[in-house]
This record gives structure tokens, C-alpha cells and sequence, in this order.
């Protein structure tokens, strides 16, 4: 077979093979430390900081062979710039999104916002962040879909970050009768935050009468826990209050009205007669 | 109780019931304490069993690796000086199963009660497991599978006159000795200028003759950065 052949300029067959070979090795090589690495660094570093070391890695070896392609395939960086002109600026306008998705997405790696395994609410989307890429970003949604989200939505987007901060605050707010001793029903619902472990000392919880609703004394519970376990203890303790306050006979009236009649009703006249 | 066992064995002591038994093939190990049971089989070949006090943050969950201790009686130290003081700490029991200097974690419980809290503020501080502790001058006496002792040397660097409300640890640091009546271990505390303080441990036992614990982030083989704890949020 004859590798001498002229494909086009200056560039013949065996230079198209040789690039070819030498991506393919990058590419073999880029894989075999990012393996390396991933079991290596499994247990040493966190996740999402290793899914970052991965891409450097990953995108610096390809980036570096393609590089070292373009000459042995005719193409000099120098050319590439003074082709730039009208070229490039055709290719911007067609490919603004792509570049606007990609910037972003450089920016959300510096200003690091969300990483990978954060419960996240992006744009009215909720879910864990499954992977952060160049042009997207991958959600786990609470039900489980997968969700892609360009990356200019993710930066210019509302973004809340359930997991940022290492503790967040939750509320109840437990309505008992007016019959009932409200301050005895603040010292049970202490206890009980007290007793459970997953709620923190400090900040401290709050427990005090709100305001007096229409039908029940309403109380106020602030409670501090770890934000990877507020959930499970907001589940755990309503029920746990609830309980509590019954068993000392404090209930919780459905809903009720008093009313006051100017004159006597009318049924007990007739039984008068 | 702290101590190596050859199985099977079978302890019950102050509301802790454990046993290695042989079934058939298998060894079962069972542990009951503080409405908790708990049931493993384990393979015929285990060699020995040791149990000894961990570093306590690991129960009911493992959130943090720091140990904040909150004095009950505030410590006041004059520029320069250097206080030694005793402080108790809840104690953590790790049940390991060895073979040829192998060891693996098998169970960890307490009989204490657990707390956690927030040293800092949300967004910068750290979750921390909690403990209030009376300040003593000297070596308080304790219930050794209950409660730990540390012996705390607060160094004041500044200039000032400050006051100490509480210490946090680093777990990946903390260097625990044992012995019949006491689990204890050595801290240092350097409070420099802006009431910054910097805690340590010291590799020593407190006194002659007590064993050193086998702790679980070396068994876990966890790639520990630093031992070191910055209390860069209040002392």
C-alpha cells in the first residue's frame, strides 16, 4: 500500500495515519490514568473534586495531542488566527449559544456555586447534580428523571443550594386549645428537641406562642439540624410532638366558632310556651 | 473491658451484653446496649477480638470529625500563662475483629447521650459532636465505659486576658490510652492574638501503665491532611 499518496497541500496518507495514531494513544493514555486515578483517589478525596481532577486530566492530554495533530496535518495555530476575519465571526453568530453554554460553564467551575452531589434547585428543577460539564449541566431530579440544563441557565438562572451552608433551620407551627397550658406544651416540645441527637445545640431551637389564631394558641418551633439530616429529623419530631402533647392531655381542636346571639333563640321561647 | 479476646467470649457489664458464639460454620456476634441490637456473622477464621474506646463522633452518625466540649464554668487565663485543666468527654467503645495485625471495625456503640452543634457560623463553621463538661483542676473520677478524661494545657500566646468557654478537637488526631478505672487523653490549646486558638493532641499516656487505644481513622486507613483544629469562631 502506498502511504505516499497526496490527500491534499501538503499532507499524504501516513501523515493522516500518524495523527490518527496519535490521538488514539492520547486517547489510551488519557483513559488509562483517568482509571488510574479514580481508583487511586477514590478514598482520598472528595467526589466532586475528583470528577474535577478527572477533567483536567482528560481535556489536557486530548487537547495537548490535537494540538500536536494540527501541524502534521497542514494546520498551524498562527494560520488558524489570521483565518479568524470573517470566518470566525460567521461561526460566532452561529455558534453563540454553544460559546455562551461553554463560558458559562467555565465560570460555574471558578465560582463553584453547586458541585457534584449537592441537592440543588435550578430554574424551578430540583435535584442532586449528577455532573457539571463543559456545556451542561446533569441533574438526578427528586423523582429520579435525569434532567440536562444548559449551562447559561445554571449561571444567569435563579440557583438555590440546599447543601451549601452545613446547617439549615426548619419550622413547625402547632396549634393547641385555648383550654390548654401552652407553657407546659413549649416545655414538652423542648424536651423532646432536646432528647433528639440529630438536632443541634447550637444555634439554639426556638419555642414560643406566636400569635392566638382563631381556633387554637399557635406555637412556633424553630429547630437548627445538620443540612444533610433536616429532613429526616422534621419528619421524625412532628409526629414525636404530636404524640407527646396528647399523651399529657394537650389536643389540637379542628377548626371551630363561638357565636354570641344579641337575643335569646327563638327554640327556647317556644319551649317556654 | 477493654481489652483483646480470644473467641468466643460473651461479656455483660453495666446494661452491655456482647458475645462471639460459634454456629456451625460461622461465628455469630451479637451486642445488646441502650435499645440497640445488634447481630453480624463473622468468618470461622477470626483470629482475636478487641474492643477499646474510639474516637467519640461516630454514633448515632457519622457527621463530623469534630469534638466540641463546652465548659460549664468559664476559664479565665492572664497573658503568657499556661493553665492545665480536666475536662470529661463521652466515650465511644469500637469492637474490632484482627487477624495477623489486620484489623476491621465491627461495631461501635455508646452508652452516653448524643448531641451535635454548630461551632461557627452556617455557611463557614463546622458541624461538631457536643459535650458539656465540668472544669476540673485535678483528675476527676469516672466511669470508664462511660466517660473519657482530657487533660487540657491552655497556653495564652497574646497579650491579652481571655476567656475560654470551650475547646474543639480534631478526631483525626486524638491520641486515647486506656486503662482499668480511666480512658484519657492529652490536649493542648495555643490561644493566640484575636482569640484564635489552635488544639492538638500529645502521643503520651496521662499516666504509667495505660494502654493505647487502636483508633479507627488509622484502622480506616482515611488520608488524614492535618490533626490539628483552627478555632478561628470563638473560644
Amino acid at each position: 500500500m502506498n502511504l505516499d499518496i497526496v490527500v491534499y497541500g501538503d499532507v499524504r496518507l501516513y501523515h493522516l495515519l500518524m495523527a490518527a495514531l496519535i490521538l488514539l494513544i492520547a486517547v489510551l493514555i488519557a483513559k488509562g490514568l483517568v482509571i488510574h486515578l479514580r481508583r487511586s483517589l477514590k478514598d482520598k478525596v472528595e467526589k466532586h473534586q475528583l470528577e474535577d481532577i478527572v477533567k483536567v486530566v482528560w481535556y489536557g492530554i486530548i487537547g495537548i495531542a490535537v494540538l500536536t495533530v494540527f501541524p502534521i496535518l497542514g494546520v498551524h495555530p498562527a494560520g488558524l488566527l489570521a483565518a479568524g476575519g470573517i470566518t470566525g465571526i460567521v461561526i460566532g453568530f452561529a455558534s453563540r449559544s454553544v460559546v455562551s453554554n461553554l463560558i458559562s460553564g467555565l465560570f460555574l467551575m471558578i465560582e463553584r456555586p453547586i458541585k457534584i452531589g449537592d441537592a440543588v434547585n435550578i430554574d424551578g428543577t430540583a435535584g442532586v447534580v449528577e455532573d457539571i460539564h463543559i456545556f451542561s449541566t446533569v441533574l438526578r431530579a427528586i423523582d429520579g428523571l435525569y434532567v440536562r440544563i444548559p449551562n447559561d441557565k445554571v449561571f444567569t438562572g435563579k440557583l438555590t443550594n440546599y447543601v451549601a451552608n452545613v446547617a439549615r433551620r426548619f419550622e413547625y407551627v402547632i396549634g393547641i386549645r385555648y383550654c390548654d397550658d401552652a407553657d407546659k406544651a413549649i416545655e414538652i416540645i423542648k424536651n423532646l428537641i432536646d432528647e433528639h441527637p440529630l438536632t443541634l445545640k447550637n444555634p439554639a431551637s426556638q419555642v414560643f406562642v406566636d400569635n392566638l389564631g382563631d381556633s387554637t394558641v399557635n406555637i412556633l418551633v424553630k429547630i437548627w439540624a445538620p443540612t444533610t439530616e433536616w429532613y429526616g429529623v422534621k419528619r421524625e419530631l412532628l409526629w414525636k410532638i404530636k404524640n407527646a402533647l396528647e399523651k399529657e392531655g394537650i389536643q389540637f381542636p379542628f377548626p371551630q366558632r363561638e357565636l354570641w346571639f344579641n337575643n335569646e333563640l327563638r327554640s327556647r321561647e317556644i319551649k317556654a310556651e | 473491658m477493654f481489652d483483646y479476646y480470644d473467641v468466643p467470649l460473651g461479656i455483660a457489664k453495666e446494661g452491655i451484653s456482647l458475645s462471639v458464639e460459634r454456629e456451625g460454620e460461622v461465628l455469630l456476634y451479637w451486642r445488646e446496649s441502650v435499645d440497640e441490637k445488634v447481630e453480624k456473622n463473622l468468618p470461622a477464621s477470626t483470629g482475636k477480638i478487641l474492643i477499646n474506646p474510639i474516637e467519640p463522633v461516630n454514633k448515632p452518625k457519622e457527621l463530623t470529625s469534630y469534638l466540641l466540649i463546652e465548659f460549664e464554668r468559664t476559664l479565665v487565663v492572664e497573658p503568657g500563662a499556661t493553665q492545665k485543666i480536666y475536662a470529661k468527654y463521652p466515650l465511644e467503645i469500637g469492637v474490632f475483629i484482627s487477624r495477623n495485625e489486620n484489623f476491621k471495625i465491627l461495631d461501635i456503640f455508646t452508652l452516653m447521650k448524643q448531641k451535635f452543634t454548630l461551632y461557627g457560623d452556617p455557611s463557614s463553621g463546622v458541624i461538631c459532636k457536643y459535650w458539656s463538661s465540668a472544669v476540673y483542676s485535678s483528675l476527676p473520677s469516672v466511669n470508664p465505659i462511660q466517660e473519657g478524661v482530657v487533660e487540657l494545657s491552655i497556653t495564652n500566646t497574646s497579650t491579652e486576658w481571655v476567656e475560654v468557654t470551650k475547646a474543639v478537637f480534631n478526631a483525626y488526631g486524638m491520641k486515647m490510652y486506656y486503662s482499668e478505672d480511666m480512658v484519657a487523653m492529652k490536649a493542648n490549646m495555643k490561644i493566640m492574638k484575636g482569640k484564635i486558638a489552635e488544639t492538638d493532641f500529645f502521643d503520651s499516656p496521662l499516666e504509667t501503665g495505660m494502654k493505647k487505644s487502636l483508633e479507627l481513622y488509622t484502622v480506616r486507613k482515611v488520608a488524614i491532611t492535618t490533626t490539628k483544629f483552627v478555632m478561628e469562631a470563638g473560644i
